[in-house]
């Protein structure tokens, strides 16, 4: 095979992932925690099309498939919220959302 | 089944039916049907008893014993107690007197306790120790007799504390079933020892096989000596006794005079196989019996209470039939057993027609000059008295003398305990006297006059009050003809088979005997006379504490047992029971609050906190993951 | 040759798909995000290209790309004013400490994951063949080996579609409370 080995993508998929991770902690903001969750997903969909092309089979890319799928599905949602909460007057600050306290 | 083991069965069982009738039919059975079923039951089971007497006399003194079994009570391997019922000569000795004075004495109360609110209750308890107490003579294995015993003393504690509303009655119920308790044990530890080393309990297996001599011996007889002075209240179980007179009279002449605290007496007579292997443990109940009589009499002189002072003539009297007992002269204690639950009966009844008449009273200090208004209970009294001090030819003189003759047979010990008989015949003189003098000579005390009274018409009392009263107040004369020295002794002969005597008196013992004590016996009722006859009371020395409280027993026994075990009380609750045991569910409590109270502050409803603890937790199982490979 | 040339395409994809990731994360204006987003998307798709997965590339830039991030610049476009409010995090010190440990352990347990537990053997894959990632295999596989997983997507992208609708008329009710 050219060009790197699967190692180089599997790892560049984990950084993604870290990545995605660092974003969904520190920032307050829902949309972006939104984005960053998409940051992660792409990162595990990356791991799975680079496992796939090492195995030789076609199955982790439709597992990358389903996931993207999802990743739409969650996306609705979730904007949805966002969009309720902004019409509301809700301030977008997941800091503040507090109400579900024990 | 033959006539004597039916009569058997119908005596035991009549008073048994009847407490279960009277329980059963509860408020459907008037007070009085209830008194009537009560009585009548223990009228049959003294017929049963006289049947199955007249039964035996016809067949030859040998062959007399006989034994029921119903059922098998306990089966433990190789032990086996069944439901045995003894009838022998001893056996239906006591079933006589038991069942006799028993029907008199639930006879008299049904006109003592008319109109009492809790009647049926009374009189079913009243049924309920009679089957008791029969039970306890007429079983024929001491486990049997065990369970009798402890029978006896819950009727015994029930009857005292009849009067429920009354804190003294209830303590002294307590006290009684306390002490009687520690009886019990002891017995119960004999009983141990004797299936341990014989495996059986039923009399004749028991004493053929039980160890002869040695330490053994000397623990199973002492067991059971412990159980006999409980019950039989002599020192140093004997405080309950008076106390027990919180209960209504016709209790305290049963129960506490005539037939349980006699439960002692015969069983000591019955196991005396035991006690002779134990000769150490025999000495001393006859030596505890005489100190009782002795102190018991000194204590008598001075108290002011009418039951109290016939309470502790009991005590007197039960310590002579110890003594009588442990020397081995067991005829004459079954006979002074016999005779004193006349002449005692009688007492207590007649003083209960007093207290009835005088509305409850029994201070004698507010009594005097009755003998004027009650002329009949006066003439029984005086009876009972002379029977009571052993005066020919009442039934005491006969009995007591019997006893106080075979102490002469035994040697040194035996002399010492002659001395200690006369000084207590001396003193029961005394105490005697006095008492009737206070109750019915002199003048009509104020009290008297105003609160005496009788009931319409020419009785002084309810009618069954007054023949029952006679009644035994004829036994208390003539009962003694049953027995005099060598010359005439029919009741030795027919005990022998069962309670042989261990030795006779002459003749010659018998006439010293005699004339020793009845001459004691009346300088003792002349010095009463002399200190309280006359028309006008005399000045008299005050009482000495030492008397009136009793030798100060009850003080030691409140000091040595109460005392400790309320302190202990005190200490637990104070340093144990409240920082610890409830303590400790409040910290547990408060420990859990504020466990919680951190835990809670974990859900502080910010997601990134919760999405922080989610990454942390994969990064340590990807660590777990990856080590455990 | 070829070699080279793919190394070059790699880095440079890398590169772009890492600077932009950072960029979505650090940037304070979410529309900003989004953009560097829809740049992260593309980087990707790249290297799907080169991985041999010509089908899911396309799908990448048509779904997430298209409609996905379409949506996002939707919704801030929208939503405007209210979404620049405190971006950053705040709270106490010790769980930012936190955070980045947990983030560093994460992605040093994964590298080590890979180093270790294959040992090298990721280095070596096996031959495919021509029509490797073509729409034709991948079709033929969601239609025989993966027919469940396809159908249970398209049902969660119905009740997500429900979802969508149900929340926006709750919204719009809402709208009728608060001015009345």
């Amino acid at each position: 095979m050219h060009g790197p080995d699967v190692t180089w993508y599997v790892v560049l998929a984990a950084v993604l992932f870290v990545i995605g991770a660092l974003g969904v902690l520190v920032r307050r903001s829902p949309l972006i925690i939104l984005l960053s969750v998409e940051i992660m997903l792409n990162g595990s969909n990356l791991a799975l099309i680079a496992f796939a092309r090492h195995v030789g089979r076609e199955d982790g890319q439709i597992f990358a498939i389903a996931v993207m799928a999802i990743a739409a599905s969650e996306v609705v949602v979730g904007l949805g919220l966002i969009v309720a909460m902004g019409r509301r007057n809700v301030e977008l600050d997941v800091d503040k959302l507090r109400t579900l306290r024990g | 089944m033959r006539l004597i083991d039916a009569a058997a069965w119908v005596c035991l069982l009549a008073p048994l039916s009847a407490c279960a009738a009277i329980t059963l039919g509860g408020e459907r059975l008037t007070r009085r049907a209830c008194g009537v079923i009560s009585s009548a039951t223990t009228v049959v089971a003294f017929a049963a008893a006289v049947a199955a007497f007249a039964r035996m006399l016809a067949e030859p003194g040998g062959r007399r014993a006989h034994t029921t079994s119903s059922w098998t009570w306990l089966q433990a391997g190789k032990y086996h107690f069944g439901l045995t019922l003894l009838t022998d000569q001893l056996s239906v000795m006591m079933m006589l007197i038991v069942a006799g004075v028993g029907s008199l004495i639930v006879a008299y109360s049904v006109g003592y306790m008319d109109g009492e609110d809790e009647e049926r209750r009374y009189f079913a308890y009243m049924s309920l120790f009679v089957f008791s107490m029969l039970l306890l003579v007429q079983s024929g294995n001491l486990l049997l007799l065990l369970a009798g015993w402890g029978m006896v003393g819950l009727s015994s504690y029930l009857l005292i504390g009849f009067y429920q509303q009354r804190p003294e009655a209830i303590a002294a119920a307590k006290k009684a079933f306390v002490m009687n308790a520690f009886g019990d044990a002891t017995m119960a530890l004999a009983l141990f020892l004797l299936i341990e080393h014989t495996g059986r309990l039923d009399f004749a297996s028991v004493f053929s096989h039980a160890p002869r001599h040695g330490t053994l011996a000397t623990l199973i007889a002492l067991g059971l000596l412990g159980g006999a002075v409980a019950k039989s209240a002599q020192i140093p179980l004997h405080t309950w006794l008076p106390d027990a007179m919180e209960g209504p009279t016709p209790v305290s002449a049963l129960i506490h005079a005539a037939t349980m605290v006699t439960a002692g007496v015969y069983l000591i007579v019955r196991t005396h196989p035991l006690f002779e292997n134990a000769r150490a443990v025999e000495d001393l109940a006859a030596g505890l019996g005489a100190a009782t009589l002795l102190m018991a009499g000194l204590i008598a002189l001075v108290q002011v209470d009418i039951k109290r002072v016939i309470a502790y003539s009991t005590m007197s009297q039960i310590g002579y039939m110890f003594v009588g007992a442990g020397i081995g002269a067991y005829p004459s204690a079954m006979f002074h057993l016999m005779t004193h639950a006349f002449f005692k009966a009688l007492l207590f009844l007649s003083a209960g027609i007093v207290i009835h008449a005088l509305g409850g009273e029994q201070d004698v200090r507010r009594m005097g000059g009755l003998g004027r208004a009650l002329p009949f209970t006066r003439a029984v009294f005086a009876v009972g008295t002379l029977a009571l001090v052993g005066v020919p030819p009442f039934a005491g003189f006969f009995s007591k003398d019997s006893i106080i003759a075979a102490t002469l047979t035994r040697g040194a010990f035996g002399d010492c305990l002659f001395a200690v008989c006369l000084a207590g015949a001396f003193l029961t003189g005394l105490y005697s006297l006095r008492l009737y003098l206070l109750v019915f000579g002199g003048a009509q005390s104020e009290f008297a006059a105003e609160h005496l009274h009788r009931p319409a018409g020419r009785l002084e009392a309810a009618p069954s009050m007054i023949w029952t009263v006679a009644v035994l107040a004829v036994g208390a004369t003539v009962a003694g003809f049953l027995q005099f020295a060598e010359v005439w002794h029919p009741l030795t002969t027919w005990l022998a088979p069962v309670a042989a005597p261990l030795s006779e008196a002459t003749n010659r013992q018998e006439a010293v005997a005699s004339v020793a004590s009845v001459g004691l016996g009346l300088a003792g009722m002349s010095v009463a006379y002399a200190l309280y006859g006359g028309a006008q009371p005399r000045r008299l020395p005050r009482p000495l504490a030492l008397l009136v409280q009793g030798f100060y027993w009850d003080q030691l026994y409140a000091a040595i047992f109460y005392r400790p075990a309320e302190l202990a009380a005190q200490g637990l609750a104070r340093f144990v029971e409240a920082p610890l045991i409830a303590g400790s569910i409040g910290e547990l409590s408060r420990g859990f609050r504020l466990g919680s109270g951190e835990l809670g502050r974990v859900q502080n409803g910010l997601v990134r906190s919760y999405v922080l603890a989610i990454a942390s937790g994969v990064a340590v199982l990807a660590v777990v993951f990856l080590s455990t490979r | 040759m070829a070699n080279f040339l793919v190394w070059c395409v790699w880095v440079g994809a890398a590169f772009c798909c890492l600077a932009s990731a950072l960029a979505v994360v650090s940037f304070s204006n979410p529309f900003f995000s989004a953009l560097a987003l829809i740049g992260n998307l593309a980087s990707l798709a790249v290297l799907y290209l080169l991985l041999g997965g010509e089908f899911v590339a396309a799908a990448q830039v048509l779904v997430y790309g298209g409609a996905v991030m379409v949506m996002f610049l939707f919704v801030i476009a929208y939503l405007g004013d209210k979404t620049d409010q405190a971006p950053w995090a705040s709270g106490p010190s010790w769980q930012a400490a936190a955070t980045v440990l947990a983030a560093a352990a994460i992605l040093t347990e994964i590298i080590v994951a890979v180093a270790l537990s294959t040992g090298g053997g990721l280095a070596h894959s096996r031959p495919i063949s021509g029509s490797f990632g073509s729409p034709a295999s991948i079709g033929r596989l969601f239609l025989t080996d993966h027919l469940i997983a396809f159908e249970v997507t398209s049902i969660v992208l119905l009740v997500a579609a429900v979802g969508g609708v149900v929340l926006g008329s709750h919204a719009r009710s809402l709208e009728g409370d608060a001015r009345s």
